[in-house]
């Protein structure tokens, strides 16, 4: 197997310790500890902003008529007040590009940056049993792009014309005309720069991932020994590492179309609209296959970690093993290879071939099979189990939840002829923030209360996790649950208000307890942060293996070294999830801990599970 | 104007949060009452018609939307000007005209040449937006001598507002310090004491059977509430409707099922077997025959959903029987254009490059087909006649929607889509069968395509086929010869113009 001596070598030249400084330790710093740190980090304060968005934007939806000048402060211009009232009106387009931005926020920055970035980088060596990634120079320019893009897209919003308002999915011909839409022209070109910047970044940490689990496994790291967490990171890398490149392509087309006068998206369109050259021959709908070619991998691209996490939290605190850990692996490689294959369900009524839509209904219905089997397999490794629940446990138990109401939807909207007159209404926004948003971020706090101990060395406060978990999950619920009913009334997304129709006027109470509960749960996040930027400095003190916990980055010292091991790096001798073996006493053994009888030279030696 | 809508259940934080404004109501019911009395009430009457299809979705009289307010635009520009402006507001910039110009910087975007409306139309359309002018300083001095008190209420509770706001988000933030402290020391305590003050697993235990349980009892409920206000709940309008409601009440079925059984079990199990002392986890690594199971199971369902879902797909995407009826639905920033075949049921050639200069929707009138075509700003269709939509947009992708009809599809610039479904429920039987006299069907605009997208809708009727072969008759041609001649400009420039590279024919000048 992949046990090369080289690592050793590469580990003891670590013994001397070199003198860091500030700007080689804290900034622009080679180890994965404080990359994953950085990401998280950074992940966070974006999050914030893309939070503070949607509350901008659900009080525009809850209360239409709402005397918006207090925010005048804040957004400028784009608060129009009346002179003589001093009433003051969110603006429109304004409106626009705050779901724009906030959705680009929340899925690229948050979810795969924030997500990925933080877990991939945090445990990928520390569970392989590496001393860092394969790269680490490379691993630092994947940080540092990943922070440019986020700058360029911070300043995107003090943009004269406002930020990009095309939607986060940006299609042409709207995101390609400053005449149809203001937000189309700096604001978008900011977008785009923005996001190939992401998409270098997204690459870079992308390859160091999978050359880290397929070559730097520790002794006795078998594929078939890995946590199911190296699983899901390896397989997300793999899908972003396929379908980034073609955003990338997609992306720069765009930018040829709205900068350089080709017409790949642009057909048909007065020329008064595109700037004074005659646009013939593009198609708008190919800009639509090669994003969501990008965008439904990038859905589980988002997902799979926190699957992957979920699957460790659950494990470690049911104090049981993972149920079916075989067909948790294969259903994740079921789902990363069908992820591929059914990006055109977003596209139904696009005016694709509707033969195109029959194939792409029957694939994407299929991966609701491989998504049941990791539901069914949850709830069996929770039954009869000893569950503790730390406030990891809890999000994960959150996950779940989430994970089967949103992916029940998913059943309606995979359905093209169902998808007719569910497209694009409230149902769909519904689906897709209970299934990768909120299932998603519930996994993202589930990893950070799990492993904060191991990226800070301290506990968070156990009781604040608690206030935080449940605010947050009745409030998720509360905010998106509703949504499904607007959208059957068929009340289209992306309005800025419901105002013009009469027929919606009946869920004006229910926008307004929806944004209620946005509000609320915008409250509980105020909880975390405080609760995870205080315990950062004056949380408890960890010890090595707080949880009780099988995987190697528990064997690691509290203490970050560079190389994470100050001797040898431990050898691997069982699966993951020996919790509860009945042929031992404590209830977990960890995976440096040989069988009976089992030497590094007799490696196969395995004990079958054993049978109760 | 806006139906007042129920606040009862948030009063507080209604009353707290926004400022629905009591002055505006009353200004609409005077405003109503004007309208009646008004002298050029006959001329303001149709005028309101023409701004509600043509107008509204860009312009409001007192609020900027996308284009600017219309107050007392009389008092701003004379009529000629105007109606100049209305037809084809960039032919005014082009020639130069200092406020056109600083009119069109200031709002950037353009405005769609209203070409087809007449002479007539839009001093009608100016007299309506006159008389709402004229309404609103009316009504506020009466709401002002009204109620000068709530009035004079309202106003301190404005200039308090923003502080009390601030004040709040202070509070609010200390208080979660405040808690997070007492959290810190109850968790020291613990750690001192050796065991946790608070019982967090019996606690989380219970809430997780609590919570858990009672959302999915509440989300029931809330299904027995919402789910007969939606449009799923009516009856279908158009003829494959049933098709599709009946999958989905299959799907709803079954995953309704799956939704209650796996929900109860994830919480039932997180209660049941939460820690408790000296009791260890009973070791369940895998079943091979479970796992079938839980495979073999779930692709059964979604075959069945699948085959259910090919059947109506296919069926709603077969091609059109021959001869069947067609409508144009042209779709521009924001609003939509109905064009009619006319007698000889054959639309007439368009190309983009005329768009705004012969007519709006740049319609040849060369073509002899298109002499009989007619447009509408309503779209009318006879009950239980297959009628087929092309889809044709000006500048961005639209998406047409239709719920009632259970019909959507995108309209999408250089690609003609099409749609073709049979109503099956006239307008009138609607309203009887929802007991709402003032429905009416709509298409809406159901893809982003810039500020005035919420706004952006065209009223649908099914009429009985009698009343649609009068609506008809009382058409008239719109792309005849002679209506071109009236603008000898346009014609002009489009030779000038003169596009020798093409990829559609042009007919033969």
């Amino acid at each position: 197997m992949s046990h090369d001596h080289s690592h050793e070598a590469h580990g003891h030249a670590h013994v001397h310790h070199h003198e860091e400084n500030f700007i080689t330790k804290y900034v622009f710093s080679q180890d994965h500890k404080m990359i994953a740190k950085q990401f998280l980090i950074t992940g966070i304060v974006m999050g914030v902003l893309g939070m503070l968005m949607s509350m901008v934007f659900r009080l525009q939806l809850g209360f239409p008529d709402m005397d918006m000048a207090f925010l005048k402060p804040f957004l400028g211009k784009w608060i129009s007040v009346d002179e003589t009232t001093g009433f003051g009106k969110l603006d429109p387009n304004f409106y626009l590009a705050l779901i724009t931005i906030h959705g680009t926020i929340m899925v690229f920055f948050v979810l795969t940056a924030g997500l990925s970035g933080t877990f991939s980088n945090l445990l990928i060596p520390l569970q392989c049993g590496a001393r860092d990634m394969a790269s680490p120079f490379l691993n630092m320019l994947s940080y540092w792009f990943f922070f440019l893009s986020s700058l360029v897209m911070f300043c995107s919003l003090f943009v004269e014309d406002g930020p990009a308002s095309p939607g986060w999915t940006v299609y042409p011909p709207l995101s390609a005309l400053p005449k149809a839409l203001p937000g189309s022209g700096t604001g978008m070109t900011l977008w785009l720069i923005s996001m190939i910047f992401f998409i270098v970044s997204a690459l870079l940490g992308g390859m160091n991932y999978i050359t880290t689990v397929l070559n730097m496994r520790t002794k006795g790291m078998k594929m078939s020994r890995m946590p199911l967490t190296i699983w899901a990171f390896l397989l997300t890398a793999v899908l972003g590492l396929l379908s980034f490149p073609v955003l990338f392509g997609g992306s720069l087309l765009l930018v040829m179309d709205r900068s350089f006068g080709t017409s790949f998206y642009l057909s048909d369109i007065p020329v008064e609209l595109t700037g004074g050259i005659e646009r013939t021959g593009g198609s708008p709908v190919l800009f639509q296959h090669l994003f969501w070619f990008l965008g439904h991998p990038e859905v589980y691209i988002i997902l799979m970690p926190a699957l992957g996490i979920t699957s460790e939290v659950i494990a470690t605190n049911s104090r049981k093993p993972i149920f079916g850990y075989r067909a948790m692996i294969i259903s994740l490689l079921g789902i990363a290879f069908l992820s591929f294959i059914v990006w055109a369900h977003h596209m139904f009524i696009t005016g694709m071939n509707p033969f195109l839509g029959s194939v792409f209904m029957v694939t994407t219905l299929i991966i609701a099979v491989p998504s049941a089997v990791k539901t069914f397999n949850y709830l069996t490794t929770l039954w009869r189990g000893n569950i503790q629940f730390t406030p990891a446990m809890m999000f994960a138990i959150g996950l779940v939840s989430f994970f089967i109401a949103g992916g029940l939807t998913g059943i309606f909207l995979g359905n093209a002829a169902l998808d007719i007159n569910l497209h694009d209404t409230y149902f769909v926004v519904a689906h897709f923030h209970i299934v990768m948003g909120s299932a998603a971020i519930f996994g993202m706090f589930s990893g950070i209360y799990h492993w904060f101990p191991k990226l800070f060395r301290r506990h968070m406060n156990k009781a604040a996790g608690y206030v935080h978990f449940w605010l947050t999950f009745i409030s998720a619920y509360g905010v998106f649950f509703p949504m499904h009913f607007i959208g059957l009334a068929g009340v289209p997304r992306r309005y800025y208000a419901n105002t013009a129709y009469e027929s919606f006027d009946v869920w004006m109470d229910v926008n307004q307890f929806i944004t209620i509960c946005a509000l609320l749960g915008g409250l509980a996040q105020v909880i975390f942060l405080i609760n995870f930027f205080y315990s950062i400095r004056k949380g408890r003190k960890s010890e090595q293996n707080p949880w009780k916990s099988n995987t190697l980055e528990w064997t690691a010292p509290v203490e970050h070294l560079h190389g994470n091991w100050p001797g040898e790096i431990p050898t691997v001798y069982r699966w993951p999830y020996d919790y509860s073996n009945p042929n031992y006493t404590e209830d977990f053994v960890p995976q440096n801990v040989p069988h009976e009888g089992q030497t590094d030279e007799n490696q196969e030696f395995e004990h079958p599970h054993p049978t109760t | 104007m806006r139906k007042p809508f129920k606040t009862h259940t948030f009063t507080m934080i209604s009353n707290f949060c926004m400022s629905l404004n009591p002055k505006r109501k009353l200004t609409f019911l005077i405003a109503s009452l004007f309208l009646f009395l008004s002298a050029s009430a006959q001329n303001a009457a149709e005028g309101e018609k023409l701004f509600k299809d043509n107008c509204q979705s860009c312009h409001a009289i007192n609020d900027k939307v996308v284009g600017p307010a219309l107050k007392d635009v009389h008092k701003r520009r004379d009529e000629a000007w105007l109606i100049k402006w209305v037809k084809n507001s960039q032919k005014v910039v082009a020639s130069g005209d200092a406020y056109a110009v600083e009119i069109f910087k200031k709002y950037g975007s353009v405005m769609t040449a209203f070409e087809s409306l007449s002479d007539g139309q839009v001093k009608s359309i100016l007299a309506y937006v006159k008389q709402e002018s004229e309404k609103a300083p009316v009504a506020v001095t009466a709401s002002a001598s009204t109620s000068s008190t709530a009035s004079a209420n309202q106003a301190t509770n404005d200039s308090m507002k923003s502080n009390i706001n601030w004040l709040l988000i202070i509070v609010v933030g200390l208080l979660f310090v405040v808690i997070f402290l007492v959290f810190n020391i109850l968790e020291t305590v613990g750690r001192i004491q050796g065991h946790d003050v608070v019982n967090w697993s019996s606690i989380n235990g219970f809430l997780m059977l609590a919570i858990g349980l009672g959302g999915v009892a509440l989300s029931i409920w809330e299904f027995m509430i919402h789910a007969p206000l939606t449009v799923s709940a009516q009856k279908p309008a158009s003829e494959h409707g049933p098709g599709i409601d009946s999958m989905f009440n299959i799907t709803l079925l079954f995953t309704g099922i799956v939704f209650i059984i796996t929900q109860v079990a994830l919480f039932y199990f997180a209660w049941k077997y939460r820690a408790k002392k000296n009791t260890k986890a009973y070791f369940y690594s895998h079943n091979d025959k479970l796992e079938y199971a839980w495979t073999i199971v779930p692709a059964i369902v979604l075959t069945i959903l699948v085959i259910n879902g090919l059947k109506n797909w296919n069926k709603i995407f077969s091609k059109p029987a021959p001869g069947t009826a067609n409508v144009e639905v042209f779709a521009y920033q924001f609003g939509w254009t109905a064009r009619y075949p006319g007698a000889d049921n054959t639309l007439g050639k368009h190309d983009f490059r005329e768009i705004g200069k012969a007519n709006a929707l740049g319609v040849l009138t060369d073509d002899p087909k298109s002499a009989d075509d007619f447009t509408s700003s309503e779209i009318h269709l006879p009950v239980n006649k297959p009628v087929t939509f092309k889809f044709r947009a000006k500048d961005v992708i639209h998406s047409a929607y239709l719920p009632h009809f259970r019909v959507q599809m995108n309209v999408v610039p250089g690609l003609p889509t099409e749609f073709t479904f049979t109503p099956t429920v006239t307008t009138a039987e609607m309203r009887t069968q929802l007991n709402n006299p003032k429905f009416d069907y709509a298409l809406l605009c159901n893809k982003i395509c810039g500020a005035a997208h919420y706004r952006m809708k065209v009223t649908v009727v099914i009429d009985s086929q009698s009343e649609y072969d009068k609506w008809v008759s009382e058409q008239k041609p719109a792309f005849t010869k002679s209506a071109t001649i009236e603008t000898p400009a346009a014609e002009t420039q489009t030779a000038d113009a003169g596009h020798p590279v093409s990829n559609k024919p042009l007919a033969v000048k």
